[in-house]
């Protein structure tokens, strides 16, 4: 759907523009990513079930992961050469740390582990926006199994809603609970925490609350589709980072909840102003490009802005937006669209090939590269004496 | 590729290549290589040591800037024949209970550990550097730490008192400013009315109480060190507890160029910035 394509362009534009540090509350474009995430699958998920009487399971993830995969271990690839290249040797003893756990879709752990909030240590990690590519992917794993089971049945869409809003709930207490640590990563990256936003999307994929959502008069959802925007958009522009002590009060939940019902009414109320708005040319374009730009932008940004200094702070962004853009672009062209769309060389045996072969790349690079020696020549030993 | 990176072979650690034949996909690519476990860190000791035990085994306590200094002050202690283990915590490490949720919980885990690092490493020092989370009245940080002074005299240990180095005061720390800047004179207040048990190292004679002068070596974000001040600490530290404990510190020749320097939390605070 165009406006959803067009939400997901907002969405990355606001990360875009936070990691640049023009935009203190985009992180939360994350979040809408997620609830995003959360609504479109389960509506397919649902659509399944209701039209065959059961859910594929198998087929499903396949699908997933013939979406998703390709783009993120190409980009890990060329991430691990670029960083040997021209990262620093931290930078490098990190991506090298970190690759195993984007290959095992569970970075986010790792990093919850590695305490990346509390060091403050994201730029010095070329894959570290890679934790919310995780939670997307556990996510994927356990919720279809959820709604399968759940969905059978002649009030399966009202169990799978009833399951949707008590998990947000859980989820919402988990956060508030974690989130007062001084450390917040755990509460930030954990799956449990984050699941609130991806529940929510599940929640009002489901037919009682489309079927609500569908009685909407379309001048009501007008007024309260711009409110929920204005909403949303505040809170990009004025939440003070990802450590902001509201957030895990509530903050982030109510983010969700936003986001989620802004996404049903423009779902289900047709020809709202936001759904022509969202779904104009120039977020529609950016939505479609939204995952491989979202998977390029981080690494593009630490190794190349610190290289265009002398561009000054909006000309240097605006390089590395642009860097990133072509780069998404490229690998949507050749990389996403063949094999979501079964290109001859996408398909079948060839396709299985080709994967593994960019799998075993990435696996032989990540052997092959020598890990930097960190440390040597830091202490001067005759200031000691 | 990038030549300025001096390396070192990784393949002994790599058992990847059993996984790379049954590997059909990224994921499960991923998770095989997940699975083989972290990079080494430059951090595995540099073998076993052949200095004479002096017997005494001092337990490291303190929150994250404590364990910026603990890599060093483990391999000089070493070096010297003193047994250490380091219980600094990351976000952590306060044994005060200001009376906030967070100084509770963070001061509840770190005296569940201190009982735990007592029972199974039996110091013979217990070595608190007062934390950033030292929140909390006078009183409170008083009681705190003759806790501590009582818990190791029982345990048949001595403690030192240390206070935390001059850190950047930012928005997290600003509204306890004024706690934390009492908390190191209640500390030697309790060492000297403890009658031998306690003793106060004064370290700011190794960093200054000017978090933004050269003395302090604060890394890039202004609280924690980098290597030079973490051995510059070990030094300073080892030789006061050599005075105290009656054990001849060892050389920096013999620790301070040793693989502690490759520590991973010097690469998280961008100490090669």
């Amino acid at each position: 759907m165009a406006a959803l394509d067009g939400l997901r362009g907002f969405a990355v534009a606001a990360v875009l523009l936070f990691h640049a540090g023009h935009l203190s509350g985009g992180f939360l474009g994350v979040d809408l990513f997620f609830v995003l995430s959360g609504f479109l699958i389960t509506g397919l998920l649902l659509g399944e079930g209701g039209g065959r009487g059961r859910i594929a399971l198998a087929a499903f993830w396949s699908r997933r992961a013939r979406r998703l995969l390709p783009a993120l271990v190409c980009v890990a690839v060329v991430t691990v050469v670029g960083t040997w290249a021209w990262g620093s040797a931290d930078q490098l003893r990190f991506a090298l740390d970190d690759l195993p756990w984007v290959g095992a879709q569970a970075v986010n752990w790792h990093y919850i582990t590695e305490q990346i909030g509390y060091w403050n240590a994201s730029d010095t990690r070329v894959f570290a926006h890679l934790w919310s590519i995780g939670v997307e992917w556990q996510f994927y794993l356990a919720w279809p199994l959820v709604v399968a089971v759940a969905a059978r049945g002649r009030r399966g869409e009202r169990i799978v809603a009833a399951l949707a809003g008590a998990g947000a709930l859980v989820s919402l207490v988990l956060t508030v609970e974690l989130g007062a640590a001084v450390d917040t990563t755990r509460a930030y990256e954990g799956t449990d925490t984050r699941a609130a936003a991806l529940l929510l999307g599940a929640l009002v994929a489901t037919a009682p609350v489309r079927n609500l959502a569908r009685r909407v008069p379309r001048r009501a959802a007008d007024l309260v589709c711009l409110a929920l925007a204005c909403g949303l958009a505040v809170a990009w522009a004025m939440t003070e980072g990802e450590k902001a002590p509201l957030l895990f009060q509530g903050g982030l939940f109510l983010h969700s909840v936003t986001a989620a019902v802004l996404i049903v009414l423009m779902a289900q109320v047709p020809g709202t102003r936001a759904a022509r708005i969202a779904g104009s040319r120039l977020p529609r374009g950016l939505g479609q490009l939204s995952y491989s730009l979202y998977l390029w932008h981080w690494p593009v940004y630490l190794l190349l802005l610190p290289r265009l200094s002398t561009l000054g702070d909006r000309g240097a962004t605006a390089v590395a937006i642009g860097v990133s853009v072509v780069a998404a672009a490229v690998t949507r062209r050749y990389v996403e669209d063949p094999v979501r769309f079964r290109a001859g060389w996408a398909r079948g045996r060839r396709g299985l090939l080709a994967m593994t072969a960019v799998a075993v790349a990435g696996a032989v690079l990540w052997a092959a590269v020598p890990e930097p020696v960190s440390g040597a020549g830091t202490v001067d030993v005759d200031q000691l004496r | 590729m990038n030549n300025k990176h001096t390396s070192r072979s990784r393949s002994p650690r790599r058992p990847a290549r059993h996984a790379l034949g049954a590997a059909t996909a990224a994921a499960a690519l991923g998770l095989a290589l997940a699975g083989c476990g972290e990079q080494g860190s430059g951090t595995k000791d540099e073998g076993k040591s052949k200095t004479t035990s002096t017997g005494t085994k001092v337990l490291w306590l303190g929150d994250s800037i404590a364990g910026a200094e603990a890599p060093a002050l483990g391999a000089a202690l070493k070096a010297g024949g003193v047994e250490f283990k380091d219980s600094s915590s990351d976000g952590g490490g306060t044994v005060v209970d200001s009376g906030e949720k967070i100084t509770r919980m963070i001061s509840g885990d770190t005296w569940k550990q201190l009982t735990k690092d007592i029972d199974a490493f039996r110091p013979t020092v217990v070595a608190y550097q007062v934390t950033t989370y030292d929140w909390g009245s006078k009183d409170q940080q008083r009681a705190a730490y003759e806790k501590v002074v009582d818990t190791a005299e029982r345990a048949g240990a001595k403690v030192v008192f240390v206070p935390s180095p001059p850190i950047k005061i930012d928005g997290f720390y600003k509204q306890h400013e004024a706690q934390m800047r009492t908390a190191p004179g209640v500390a030697a207040e309790v060492a000297g009315k403890s009658g031998g048990a306690a003793a106060f190292f004064d370290a700011s004679q190794v960093w200054g109480t000017d978090a933004s002068a050269g003395k302090a070596q604060r890394a890039p974000d202004g609280i924690h060190n980098c290597q030079q001040g973490a051995a510059a600490f070990a030094k300073w530290f080892t030789g006061k507890l050599g005075e105290q404990e009656r054990f001849e510190p060892a050389s920096v020749d013999t620790w301070a160029q040793k693989s502690w320097t490759g520590d991973e939390r010097y690469s998280k605070l961008r100490c090669a910035a």
